[in-house]
Formats: structure tokens, sequence, C-alpha cells
């Protein structure tokens, strides 16, 4: 994160520090949860804003990520960060075999693939009672023996903060510039001597593991997983948050996270409205502001002066 | 034997539906070049519009039936105008994830306006004729004969519009190339707004069809969704007889898949599963689809 300004880091830690002192524990959950939606929303941007790759399967990495984690320390008595860890090396083993599988595939076809083989875990979730114990949910033994929000807030602040740095590094590195250079033009990125095979299953293993992680440390945070983290609605929501917030900055699909679930606490009194209103205000954002609404403020943040325009 | 043969029969008739749906999201594909991912919405909004002019303005079912498509032709209308026109500016980059994200958002937003407005029970519009027909061990009822019949000539109707009508050779035309289609006097916007109307007009007539037979819900739109794509690109993006053949075919495999699976207690939800696979299987093979045309590719 060689582009973050010191200054704005340090701030963001403290604010992060005060919020957690001031609120109350119902706030702090709204933080946590907002805080595993942000890896989410990033690990989705990095996939579908970077390397070009619009993927609809990415909550059903999540979804298995947390299935793996729970059912192997239900079965075979895992530490728990062990489960998390293994949920996440199996989404990064299947996403890179599904980023080998899509190679072919473009826009619209990879998009209704990887649609597809979401529908397809999600089915195999609800059917499989005897394991998953189907739409009723899986009771998944929590993280931590504490009631307590406080200890929760700062894991998920540090995954929040070493999933940020990881990506940002992997997007400031040379396999980043492939990706960017994959969306533009796949042909003219191969002939340049970019690995485009590499390259893509390099990205759909990064965004399918940290969307595993997320998922795992969700299921062992809320103690209950349902085949409904997998669905369109879910994926709807991520994809909501990574656009409103700017889909070609990591921080700013964190940011779009954070706003869209605060804001659907905040809304709770005008009930099921608020979906629709995400839902307006996405079509809206696509329609009118393709940069996301915060990516152009967090532009101008960290590098005042500079002429506004998408992140190279 | 005879479950297989009821099986197949009820298979028939959902893969016409199936074929209807999925016609409408292979015009849209033809002509605007997207794939339409709230194309299950608006065959859910068609079954809804259909309850409604039965429950609120008193229609017969039939009426009601054409009422919903011309309702559906304008709410897709309506869509397209607002939300799609930036695909056809020089100035908007990478359109095909434009299209992806934009009509992706329209699903859920559609979606979850339907819970609030329609509330999520399930409601069951009116018998379009009540009671079942017995043929030997063969058993249908009218509601289904009604939904294969009607779809049949929903068929015939859009065959007959894109082969023998200046609008469908229009259509056609803008299909295969813009520029020569707009030098040759046709306006591109106009059928732009006509091939994505049509496209919501027949998911509509599917979703009035089908609302009498499985209930209407918000969420019903998901599965055929998902089923239309399966046909899509088993019968080739923008081919209008493939998509009718491969609809027919996927409806009776379905079926037949859920007769002959052998855990039955499984086999309803995993006939789902089936053709979502098979749609994995020809895109890893043929990462176009099978048949795809070859200038219906994405510019």
């Amino acid at each position: 994160m060689r582009r973050v300004r010191v200054p704005v880091v340090l701030a963001l830690a403290a604010a992060a520090v005060i919020y957690a002192q001031v609120v109350s524990s119902y706030w702090l959950h709204i933080a946590i949860v907002s805080m595993i939606y942000g890896i989410l929303a990033a690990s989705w941007a990095l996939l579908a804003g970077y390397a070009g790759q619009f993927s609809f399967g990415h909550m059903a990495f999540a979804s298995l990520g947390g299935y793996t984690s729970a059912l192997l320390v239900q079965w075979t008595h895992l530490p728990i960060p062990l489960g998390m860890a293994s949920g996440t090396v199996v989404c990064a083993v299947l996403g890179s075999l599904i980023g080998w599988v899509c190679l072919r595939m473009r826009g619209p076809y990879l998009a209704i693939f990887t649609l597809a083989f979401a529908e397809i875990v999600r089915i195999i979730l609800l059917t499989e009672y005897a394991v998953t114990n189907g739409p009723a949910g899986l009771r998944v033994p929590h993280l931590l023996g504490t009631p307590a929000k406080l200890p929760y807030y700062y894991i998920a602040l540090g995954l929040l903060a070493v999933c940020l740095v990881t990506m940002s590094a992997l997007a400031h590195s040379r396999w980043g510039f492939f990706f960017r250079a994959i969306r533009e033009d796949e042909e003219a990125a191969a002939a340049s001597g970019v690995h485009v095979v590499r390259a893509k299953m390099y990205a759909f293993a990064a965004a399918s593991s940290f969307a595993g992680l997320a998922g795992a440390f969700y299921a062992h945070y809320i103690g209950i997983l349902t085949p409904e983290l997998g669905s369109p609605d879910q994926m709807g929501l991520v994809v909501a948050m990574a656009i409103l917030g700017g889909i070609e900055s990591l921080p700013a699909a964190v940011g779009g996270a954070a706003g869209v679930e605060t804001l659907q606490e905040a809304l709770r009194s005008a009930g099921a409205w608020r979906f629709v209103l995400f839902g307006v205000l996405l079509l809206v954002t696509m329609r009118f502001f393709r940069n996301g609404l915060l990516q152009p403020a967090w532009q101008r943040l960290m590098h005042p002066g500079a002429s506004e325009g998408k992140v190279t | 034997m005879d479950y297989a043969l009821v099986q197949a029969a009820n298979g028939l008739v959902l893969g016409i539906i199936f074929a209807v749906i999925a016609v409408g999201l292979t015009l849209v594909f033809a002509v605007l070049k997207i794939v339409n991912f709230a194309h299950g919405e608006l065959y859910m909004m068609g079954g809804y519009f259909a309850y409604y002019a039965i429950e609120l303005l008193g229609l017969s079912p039939f009426p009601a039936l054409a009422a919903a498509i011309a309702a559906s032709f304008l709410l897709a209308a309506l869509l397209e105008r607002t939300l799609l026109t930036p695909l056809y500016s020089e100035t908007t980059e990478r359109k095909a994830e434009y299209g992806i994200l934009i009509t992706f958002g329209l699903s859920v937003a559609l979606r979850n306006l339907a819970l609030i407005v329609f509330g999520p029970f399930p409601l069951r519009p009116p018998s379009f004729v009540a009671g079942v027909q017995q043929w030997g061990p063969l058993i249908l009822t009218n509601d289904r004969l009604v939904a294969g019949g009607v779809g049949l000539l929903v068929l015939m109707a859009v065959v007959y519009i894109m082969s023998r009508t200046a609008a469908g050779h229009a259509l056609d035309a803008v299909s295969q190339s813009r520029e020569s289609a707009a030098i040759v006097g046709i306006d591109p916007r106009l059928a732009y707004t006509l091939g994505f109307g049509l496209g919501g007009a027949l998911a509509g007539a599917a979703g009035a069809l089908m609302g009498p037979i499985f209930s209407l819900s918000p969420s019903m739109g998901i599965l055929p969704d998902t089923q239309a794509f399966v046909i899509v690109i088993l019968g080739g993006m923008g081919s209008v007889p493939g998509s009718i053949v491969a609809g027919i075919l996927i409806g009776l495999l379905e079926s037949l898949f859920t007769a002959f699976f052998p855990d039955p207690t499984r086999a309803l939800s995993y006939s789902n599963a089936f053709g979502v696979l098979i749609l994995m299987v020809i895109l890893i093979l043929r990462p176009t689809g099978l048949l795809g045309r070859r200038h219906m590719q994405m510019e």
C-alpha cells in the first residue's frame, strides 16, 4: 500500500479504536459484519474491477469456506483457526479450478457459468440436509468462548487490514498489472507476453480465498450457517457494495460495504423498502456514476491536487 | 411406466414454457447484445400482472393473459429506455460489463420490490379452465394443457413475426449489423426498444401461463432464469429455432430425470441442478455455447 499516506492510515486506525470505545455492542456488531462484507466486496472488486472477470459465484465461495470450516471443526475437532485456514485453502484450490475452467469464457458467458456454479453449490447444500442441516442452518461453534463483541471487532479489523494490504500489494504488483491488461484487451495482453492462463487462475484463486476466509469468519462469528449465504440476493448485496463504493478501488469497495451495511441498519424502520432502495441506488450509480460514489472522494483524499481519473 | 408417461407429458408442457422464456432471452441477446439477468423477474412480473388484472380489474383469465403480455411489453420497453441507453453510446466503455451489472441490479431491485408490493406469500391466480383430462393412464390438468397450447401459439407467433413481418426483419437486420441496418433506414433505437419489449412480453406471457400451475412468488423467476440460460446456451445465443428445440428438450429431460432418479426424496431438488450441470459442461466444452452463431458474439 505504498500509495496510501501514513497519516490517513493512522487516522483511520485511531477512528476505529475510538469507535470501539464509544458505541454500544449493537453498533459493534454492525461494524464487525460491515468488515466481513468489506473483505467480500473488496475481493470481488479485485476480481471484477481489476481483472475484469465478472463472477457471480463469489458468495458461493464464502459459503463453501464457511461450510468447510464448520464441518471440519465438527467432524475432526480441529481448532477453529485451522478450520478457517482449511476453508480458505479449499476455496483457493476450487477458485483456481474455476478460473482454469472459465479461461475461454468471456463477459456474459463467464457470468452465467459462475451463476450456475453458485446455484449448484446452493442446491447441494440445501438438499444434503443429513450433513448440512439444509435450510434450517448448521450450528457452528463460536470462534471465541465469550459473547463479548469487542474481541471479535479487533479480530475482524485485523483480518480486514491483512486482507486489504495483501490485495493492494497484489493489485500493485506485476500480477495486478497483468490483471488490468487482461481486463482491457485479452489478445493484446497475451501478445505482449502476459501469461493469461496463469493470471486468470491467480485472480480467481486470490479472490476466492479471501471470500472463503470471510465466509469462515462469518460462520464462526454468527454461529449459524444457511445456504442463503450463497444466494443471488447476497451476491447482489456484495455487488451493490462494491459498485456503490467504486469497483476499481479496494478501499472504496470496503467503504461501500460499510456504507450499505450501516444504512441497512439505520433504515431498519423502513422495513423491506431498504432493499429496494439499494437496488435503485445500484441502478442509478451504474447509470450515472460508473466510477462509484466513494472512489472519486477517496481519490481526492489520497492524491490532493491530482486530477480525477481511474486508478491505474 | 405410467409415471414416466405422465412425467413426459408434464415435461413437454414445461419445455414449451421454458422455450417461450428462452426465446425472449435469446431475442434480447440477438438485438441488444446483452444477456438480460433480469429476464426471470420479467417472467415473475407477468404472473403478477395477470393475477391483479383478474383480482382488481375483474377480467376473466384469458383477457388477463393478454393484458399481462401488454403490460410486460410496456414495462420492458420503459426499462430499456431508462436504463439501457448507455449501451448504444460510443463513449461508454466496456459495454458488456455494463449490461451484466445493470440487469443484475435490476433483477435484485425488482425481486425485492415485488416482495414488498405483492408480499412474500405465494398467490394463486384462478385456473384458466378448471378440471383435468384423462386418456388411459395419462392425466393432465386443463391448466397445463392451456399453458402448453397457448405457449405453442406464442412460439408460432414469434417465428411468424421474425420471419414474415417487416418488424421482424428489421430486428434481424439490427442483430446482424447495427450500422448496415441504419444505412438502409432502420432506426436502431426503435429496434432496441422493440426487441427488449418483445423479450419482456414473452417472459411475461410465460409467467402468466405458469401462475395457476406453480403459484406466484417474488422469487419464482430465479429458477426459470437459470433454465433459460441453459436453453439459450444449448440452442445457441441469438437463435430462435435453436431455443425452441432446446427448451422442449430440457423440459422433457428434466422431468424424466426426476422420474428415474434413484432417490425420490432428492429427485426434485437435483432435477434443478441437472439442467445447470448440462450448462456448465457445455460452456466448458464450447465457451460460446452449442450452435452459437459467429456474428452473435459480443462486440
